[in-house]
């Protein structure tokens, strides 16, 4: 009983003095990635560069808020969480931060008073950006930004996610290490890789998550990096890999993809529309093609471009009256058809067409499109029910509109048509339920109701 | 021109009542997604009154006459046309009415009437039916259909005698019918698509790219409504 009650005390103490580390140990942050002069001036229009590299503005920007004050939205798997203002407001803002104090929010998710950040900061990935580039940032957010006064909503997640002492221990599991990215001698690659896996941190949604929600890879060399993930409940689709939508793709398709957020494929939708309205259109010409070059590398397009044929002028060639399948059961329009390709007819068919190839640049292909094909048929749902917008962007300025059928169409007749999509032509993934599209269709509401 | 079988006096409409309400359940699975509306017969007008009421309902029936196909009544263009008179169509919202306004000007120089739509409807049926009083001993929706017939080809070839603001009142109700009958079924007309489905008219699909080179075949799928709704 006594040796018992000994362990016991012995595990508590252990325990104690555990907590009391994680608690009260100093964190070390992670020191300059290269030694740069104390009067380092950045280049001129570097620092908006950088912020345009690391897309502050997406999250650090509430829906119609000032740039960079905060407040908006991020559904995360615990809970929402609130972005903060990162202008240089002295109280609300980060205007007291000294460099190390920004370079550690960055590196090491710390906080001005040393608390821990949550990893919807994408710390993970931004502790790979270079000196020069955390100089950029700094000088841009201390000297280009003006300060607004905007304390915002305090993120309140439910316990014991509102412990952020907790963080710590995660960031020891799940952090890689800090540090600048090996080089290849392939000058596009290298800088390819920088952009993608440090500054544009694509792997936080790109990349799967593991046992402990860390990012289940961080560079190249890491077999799931960005093999698909998951943000707010829609897929985000594999970037290399065999089931990877982008391989097929020329590298003209996908550098305008990333400039204009549409191609002849395919239109952005979710987030991944303000990564392209806020970020990726700013992205010099060199740089675009050097994320071309990286993300093709990366996915192995061995055989080639597998562009399909080039359409003939006249659209309505294009629908091979021979075809079988799906296209046969949408082109004969018999009455008797199922409800599902019913659907397709009445809403879709006159933008995406019987053949489920849309057209170039205004209207996605929806045959092998990895939103409608995608494990979690989420996007599609929500696609379907509040529409989509491709946004305005420098080189394709008109933003294209895909209406919400959300009010045409019942939960029932979504998921019908939702399913026969998932299923039409060559695409090949599960039914879709009602209660899939209720559940959506709670969520749209709730939002809409909370803003 | 023959005249047409069918008969509306409120007796007869609401006799049919039945035969409507027998169709109308055939019907139903094909499209059974939105409830079948309050039918006519009950139904609360939010602009007529009444008298006028039946003055539109038995006029309708005569434009556009139920019989093998279906009429006015079926595709309850009586209803469409109670709603656009509540709306701004009825009050004009989107007219210039500032005047000024010479209401006997010569017709092909288009609206010279000071009255909204609504007013000409208000005004120009009291008018006819007193025509109608003074002449056959009863309002219009009272008179018999061959009568009733002779009152509307008289109201189109300007022989009933009205006002000049009220001149309008047989093309605005002809016209307002035709819109009733082929309008989208969310105005309250056009119920269950009776009029693009009589005609072959599609609807809001409004693609048919893959049907262009197909010449005299028949396309074969009903219509949907703006609201899903499918024929």
């Amino acid at each position: 009983m006594i040796t018992f009650l000994r362990i016991l005390t012995g595990l508590v103490l252990l325990g104690l003095v555990v907590l009391a580390a994680i608690l009260f140990m100093p964190v070390r942050t992670t020191p300059a990635l290269a030694a740069l002069p104390e009067d380092y001036t950045p280049p001129e229009g570097s620092g908006e560069y950088a912020m345009r590299l690391a897309d502050c503005s997406a999250c650090h920007t509430a829906e119609g808020g000032v740039p960079f004050a905060g407040g908006r939205k991020i559904e995360s798997p615990l809970g929402t969480i609130y972005s903060t203002n990162i202008t240089p407001d002295e109280d609300t803002g980060i205007g007291s931060y000294s460099l190390d104090e920004f370079r550690a929010a960055l590196y090491d998710g710390i906080r001005q008073d040393g608390a821990h950040l949550y990893p919807a900061m994408p710390y993970a990935n931004y502790r790979k950006m270079s000196e020069a580039d955390v100089r950029a940032l700094y000088a841009f957010f201390m000297d280009e930004v003006e300060p607004v006064s905007n304390a915002g909503p305090e993120t309140a997640l439910p316990f014991p996610f509102n412990q952020r002492w907790g963080i710590r221990t995660w960031k020891w599991a799940a952090l890689s290490e800090p540090g600048e990215l090996s080089s290849t001698g392939d000058a596009a690659y290298d800088r390819g890789a920088y952009l993608v896996e440090a500054p544009g941190h694509c792997g936080a949604c790109h990349t799967p998550r593991n046992l402990v929600m860390g990012e289940a890879g961080y560079t190249a060399m890491d077999g799931d990096f960005l093999m698909g993930g998951e943000i707010d409940g829609w897929t985000a689709p594999p970037l290399r890999g065999p089931d990877s939508a982008i391989r097929n793709w020329s590298a003209e398709d996908l550098k305008l993809y990333l400039a204009s957020g549409r191609n002849n494929h395919a239109g952005v939708n979710g987030e991944m529309q303000l990564v392209v309205r806020d970020s990726l259109q700013y992205f010099t010409n060199e740089d675009l093609d050097a994320v071309v070059a990286y993300l093709r590398a990366l996915g192995d397009p061995a055989a080639g471009d597998n562009a399909p044929p080039v359409d003939p002028p006249r659209t309505a060639d294009r629908l091979d009256p021979s075809a079988g399948g799906t296209q046969a059961v949408l082109t004969a329009a018999e009455p008797g058809m199922a409800l599902g390709p019913r659907l397709y007819l009445d809403n879709c068919n006159a933008c995406h067409f019987v053949d489920g190839r849309g057209a170039d640049q205004v209207f996605p292909e929806l045959d092998g499109n990895p939103l409608v094909t995608a494990p979690s048929a989420t996007g599609l749902i929500d696609t379907i029910l509040n529409g989509a917008e491709v946004p305005s962007t420098t080189v394709r300025p008109y933003s294209l509109r895909m209406p919400d059928f959300g009010h045409r169409l019942s939960d029932e007749e979504v998921a019908e048509l939702a399913t026969f999509l998932r299923s039409a032509w060559s695409n090949s993934a599960d039914a879709v339920t009602t209660a899939d599209v209720t559940a959506r269709r709670e969520t749209a509401e709730e939002r809409a109701a909370a803003e | 021109m023959p005249l047409p079988d069918w008969k509306t006096t409120r007796r007869g409409f609401l006799g049919g009542g039945a035969g409507a309400a027998a169709l109308t359940a055939m019907a139903v699975p094909l499209h059974a997604q939105s409830p079948e509306p309050e039918p006519l017969e009950n139904y609360a007008p939010e602009y007529f009154t009444a008298e006028e009421w039946q003055f539109v309902m038995s006029a309708t029936a005569l434009l556009i006459p139920s019989g093998p196909t279906p009429g006015a009544i079926e595709a309850r263009v009586p209803v469409f046309i109670d709603l656009q008179l509540a709306s701004g169509f009825g009050s004009a919202d989107d007219w210039y009415m500032a005047g000024p306004h010479i209401a006997d000007a010569d017709p092909l120089l288009g609206w010279q009437s000071p009255l909204t739509p609504a007013e000409i409807y208000r005004e120009g049926i009291a008018a006819v039916n007193a025509w109608c009083e003074q002449t056959h001993e009863a309002p219009f929706a009272d008179l018999l259909p061959q009568t009733q017939q002779e009152v509307m080809t008289a109201l189109s070839e300007d022989e009933v005698p009205l006002p000049p603001e009220l001149r309008g009142l047989f093309d605005l109700l002809l016209q307002n019918t035709k819109e009733g009958f082929f309008a989208d079924p969310k105005y309250g007309g056009n119920h269950r698509m009776a009029g693009w489905t009589h005609i072959g008219f599609p609807g809001a699909r409004a693609s048919f790219l893959e049907w262009v080179d197909k010449h005299n075949v028949p396309y074969p799928l009903g219509p949907v409504a703006i609201s899903g709704e499918r024929g």
